[in-house]
């Protein structure tokens, strides 16, 4: 194969490398593993649920005011994994997004509508030299009006999927096996059903007991289709049904 | 037929000629407006909601030109849809209207529209601001639109403060059927919102079933 003249750039920004390949859209990957977590998906016959971890690594620091999951409309939630600073930059886009789409149109942006629009301004930092990728990934979850929960992912390539469960971040690929194995047969998922899974997937490849106080958890169901995380006492309570199961 | 000019109102300017007002009470507001949309002489609506949301707790009502207002409620609305979810909780009256402010300013020669920011929050409570011209003033109360010329003397006479809700609620009923009555551009119900901490309620009342006095 042809050395190809881009004279070594590829590496640098985000043009070809003569095999055909994106290298900083690979590094934004590995990016996103950097930060050590990892964050699950899993959607339930009427509801949808986002577990990520809370790693609060400085005794000094608040740990009200760390937080991954965020609110992009009254009733789209969505948990962020990766570089934290790359995160909240594209969660104010994507709060923009939607405000703009309701002023424009006069109706609530839906999910996947967002989903694609973030993956398409994501694409295009894959095509310009003077912006890098961002590295992190988003995972949308929402009560759609017609399709029931919703759970999408949208990453640094550009490209989106809806998924029935799915998991980023460092650990994803373990979490990802453990969600296939557990949802082979097709499940029907009760809402604390649909937690527990979540939990004992993250629980399972990170080999740890967790706390209610090292537990994030966000989701909307169809009694309560506003996006919403748990407290502490509702983790515990998930927490104990897990124990008490095993 | 040759010649024919179109009617007067098609080239009058829409404007919702109007009575609006909103009073604070303890523990929230009370906005109330009448319904005629008028093109000179011509009614071209007799039931407009003229009592717009900006949020969840936060109303305003409009006058003047219909469209300029309406233009000018659902650009403050977008905006905060968004600050909402930036600062994670209900957004302050105070900001709604400042947004609305800032745009009545910056365009005052080419809008001719008075909106009335009312609302609750966890802050301050109920709160009416008025917005006219680019100003920002909060008040106790506050009336606007052509109607309101006629009423002035009424509300200011029988305004007192400490009102409960369904005083404030009667207050607001009896001053838009006064305007509604002596004024030639307001006309039709009355729409009544009342907001508290507990949520907001929507109400309307048919022309027969407004207060009536001493020459009806």
């Amino acid at each position: 194969m042809s050395r190809g003249s881009n004279a070594g750039f590829d590496r640098h920004i985000t043009i070809f490398s003569p095999e055909g390949r994106l290298y900083q859209v690979e590094y934004a990957f590995k990016a996103i593993s950097q930060s050590g977590l990892t964050s699950i998906g899993v959607r339930g016959s009427d509801s949808v649920v986002v577990v990520t971890q809370k790693k609060v690594p400085d005794k000094l620091l608040d740990s009200s005011t760390v937080t991954n999951m965020f609110h992009l409309t009254p009733r789209i939630g969505c948990v962020m994994t990766g570089h934290n600073a790359d995160s909240r930059s594209q969660v104010h886009r994507a709060r923009v997004e939607a405000g703009e789409w309701k002023y424009k149109f006069g109706y609530d942006i839906t999910a996947d509508v967002l989903c694609r629009r973030l993956a398409d301004i994501s694409q295009v930092y894959t095509q310009n030299a003077e912006m890098r990728p961002l590295g992190c990934c988003m995972i949308l979850v929402a009560m759609d009006p017609q399709h029931g929960p919703v759970l999408y992912k949208c990453d640094p390539a550009g490209y989106y999927c809806g998924f029935r469960a799915t998991a980023v971040g460092a650990k994803q690929t373990e979490a990802n096996s453990y969600l296939e194995k557990k949802l082979k047969k097709k499940p029907e998922l009760s809402h604390d059903r649909a937690v527990q899974m979540a939990i004992s997937c993250l629980a399972s490849v990170l080999s740890m007991d967790f706390k209610a106080s090292e537990l994030e958890i966000g989701v909307v169901t169809k009694d309560k289709p506003k996006f919403r995380t748990l407290s502490e006492a509702e983790i515990e309570v998930h927490l104990v049904a897990i124990a008490e199961r095993e | 037929m040759l010649g024919e000019a179109e009617p007067q109102w098609l080239s009058e300017e829409v404007k919702t000629g109007t009575t609006i007002i909103a009073i604070e009470f303890n523990g929230g507001v009370v906005l109330g407006s009448d319904s005629r949309v008028s093109a000179g002489a011509s009614v071209v609506n007799r039931v407009m909601n003229k009592l717009s949301p900006l949020h969840d707790k936060i109303y305003c009502a409009l006058s003047g030109s219909a469209a300029d207002a309406q233009t000018i409620a659902e650009m403050v609305n977008y905006q905060l849809d968004v600050h909402s979810m930036e600062i994670g909780e209900d957004p302050q009256v105070r900001s709604a209207a400042t947004l609305v402010k800032n745009i009545s300013y910056k365009y005052k020669e080419e809008l001719s529209a008075h909106l009335i920011v009312a609302g609750w929050d966890r802050k301050d409570g109920g709160q009416v601001f008025a917005t006219l011209n680019g100003l920002l003033t909060k008040q106790p109360f506050a009336v606007g639109g052509s109607g309101s010329s006629y009423v002035y003397g009424f509300v200011d006479a029988e305004y007192r403060k400490g009102m409960n809700k369904k005083e404030c609620q009667q207050f607001v009923v009896n001053t838009l059927s006064l305007a509604m009555n002596r004024d030639g551009s307001s006309g039709g119900v009355a729409y009544l919102v009342t907001i508290d901490e507990h949520g907001t309620e929507e109400k309307v009342i048919l022309g027969n079933d407004l207060p009536t006095f001493f020459d009806q």
